[in-house]
């Protein structure tokens, strides 16, 4: 099966500081990735650069042989990759329900004539099925008219989830979607993205360092060390790999 | 159907979640006000009974307070909802005045083409002043509009001929086909405001409009979602002119006379102060802020010549200190307590 995403070579330079250095990946069509590293091992500089939030010096990322970096952001999108922030990116000021409707913003076509003269009724009656189908699945729907400001971070990371979702993605980035999460808490949410994952037969690269939500959840796992890609495989080889033991699992028994 | 991620804290509210007030934060799209189809019968009953009630005098005067009412929703479109600032608004407002004034004063056109003229000449001119918002943001774009502020008074004087110069210009008013003038006029008014109003509300309530809010609070998430914040922005600043354009032509048919100083920096200024003080990002805000705009001058005057000035100022300070949300939530928040309840 050919490649959804074909990352090869990448380097990605911050003045001095190289976060990427040759990095290549390559996932395919519905494949689950678990990314794992220590802190400023350039996991979520991939994540910028295949949204375009920066740009790489050197390699190149293909998205179903399309060349990435050739595309504005807001283009990205428009090919199918949807992603969350580590530090959440919601919009404050829109309520959560609003917030996941802006995810399905590329699925609408209404401008400003066609708004204000009325004529986006139906469309934003359709974008708001998406978003309330989705606030359901994530037992967000009671709030979904609450305004997005001052959620609790667990909350704002499921909101940000559904808002990505509602993109209708083929490849979806996920950085650290289990921050915030309590403990127990944990199995359940790793059983909610599998679940969705087997649904929607998207593929999806998990950033995470919670290890017990990245094993329950990924097959594969690749584990980068300061901008090096230091181990790639199936996820029983990988936790065991004494370079990725020594990385970053540590006290993982 | 129960939630079928069932965590703890997935269904109910999450530990150490406040539910916050209604209006206590922008954004917040529960419903908004309480009674909100007695209130807004009560308005419109009200808005209708005004002609045949008010003595001539301040029946001008409310007719002036729609006519702000529409010049700020367009500049709240910039200010509120697309979170930038503009200085250009006091200058597309004379801008709407004069086209409608030298087509009724030097052209002999009927007043009732003005309104769309005005409206297309500011989108324009909106548009054209907006492009740099392609590339600029925030304090630039800022000053881009304070240059056009500047420019476009002495511009209006330039060309005595056709604007007539310092002197101004006076405009026949519209003729009421029934009614008194000053009631037909102010009908008028009223129905392009409510016009105006409904088509922010359309907007607002659009993947356009959230797209706005989106861009103004997260940039770099919003364009992840594919969404194009200079196009979005461009787009905004061109409508929010095109409102002042053609508030500027209702200004026209009001007041019956254009002269370049009444279209100055300090009309922008205080527009912005009405916007603020109104309350940003509402749809009762414009509303509130131009009844700001039209008393604060009149009680301020009897003070001293100086005081209208020093006393926006010192709105401004004291919204944006004790009530951020401006009048219209001050008013949400007084209503709600009245209604008895938080929702």
């Amino acid at each position: 099966m050919a490649a959804l995403l074909e990352v090869d070579r990448l380097t990605m330079r911050f003045g001095g500081v190289t976060a990427l250095s040759g990095v290549g990946l390559a996932v395919r069509e519905g494949e689950l990735v678990g990314l794992i590293g220590p802190n400023g091992a350039g996991k979520s500089t991939l994540f910028d650069c295949l949204t375009r939030r920066c740009t790489p010096q050197e390699g190149s990322m293909r998205l179903d042989g399309e060349d990435l970096a050739g595309l504005p952001a807001h283009q990205v999108a428009h090919r199918g990759v949807a992603r969350t922030f580590q530090n959440t990116g919601l919009f404050p000021g829109l309520s959560v329900r609003e917030n996941v409707m802006a995810g399905a913003h590329r699925h609408g076509r209404a401008g400003f004539w066609s708004a204000a003269l009325g004529r986006a009724a139906a469309e934003e009656r359709r974008l708001r099925g998406v978003a309330d189908e989705l606030l359901d699945r994530f037992g967000l729907a009671a709030y979904a008219d609450h305004p997005a400001a001052g959620v609790p971070y667990g909350m704002a990371k499921r909101i940000e989830i559904a808002r990505a979702l509602a993109a209708r993605p083929r490849l979806l980035l996920l950085d650290e979607p289990a921050g915030g999460l309590a403990p127990g808490e944990v199995p359940a949410f790793a059983d909610l993205i599998g679940r969705i994952h087997r649904e929607r037969g998207i593929a999806i690269i998990v950033v995470e360092h919670h290890m017990e939500f990245v094993l329950a959840l990924c097959g594969r796992i690749v584990c980068f060390e300061r901008g090096r890609k230091i181990a790639d495989g199936p996820a029983a080889a990988v936790r065991h790999d004494p370079a990725v033991v020594a990385a970053c699992l540590g006290v993982v028994s | 159907m129960s939630a079928p991620w069932a965590g703890p804290g997935a269904g109910g509210p999450a530990a150490g979640h406040r539910r916050l007030a209604v209006g206590e934060v922008a954004g917040d799209r529960r419903r908004a006000w309480p009674w909100r189809r007695t209130g807004l019968a009560v308005l419109a009953a009200l808005a209708l009974a005004l002609p045949f009630a008010l003595p001539p005098y301040r029946l001008f005067q409310a007719t002036l307070v729609l006519v702000y009412a529409v010049a700020l929703l367009g500049l709240d479109l910039v200010v509120g909802h697309s979170g930038q600032i503009s200085l250009s608004h006091g200058a597309f407002f004379g801008v709407g005045a004069y086209t409608a004034a030298v087509m009724i004063a030097k052209l002999g056109l009927p007043y009732p083409l003005t309104l769309p003229a005005a409206a297309l000449v500011t989108y324009g001119l909106g548009l054209a002043a907006g492009l740099p918002a392609l590339r600029l943001r925030g304090l630039y774009l800022a000053m881009v509009t304070f240059a056009v502020a500047v420019v476009v008074p002495p511009l209006l004087k330039r060309f005595p001929a056709v604007t007539g110069g310092a002197m101004g210009l006076p405009v026949p008013t519209p003729r009421a086909p029934f009614l008194d003038d000053d009631q037909w006029l102010y009908l008028l008014v009223l129905a392009v405001t409510v016009v105006a109003f409904a088509g922010v509300r359309n907007l607002t309530g659009s993947r356009a409009g959230r797209a706005l809010t989106a861009i103004r609070e997260n940039p770099a998430a919003a364009e992840v979602l594919g969404m194009r914040p200079a196009t979005h922005m461009t787009s905004a600043f061109a409508w929010s002119a095109m409102y002042a354009g053609a508030a500027g032509a209702l200004y026209t048919w009001t007041v019956g006379f254009v002269s370049p100083d009444s279209f100055t920096l300090s009309l922008s200024v205080t527009l912005l102060a009405g916007a603020v003080i109104g309350g940003l990002a509402t749809l009762a805000g414009p509303l509130l802020g131009a009844l700001v705009v039209m008393a604060v001058p009149a009680v301020a005057q009897e003070l001293s010549p100086a005081a209208p000035g020093i006393v926006s100022g010192l709105l401004i300070v004291l919204v944006v200190q004790a009530a951020p949300t401006g009048l219209a939530g001050l008013l949400r928040r007084a209503a709600w307590s009245l209604a008895g309840r938080r929702a």
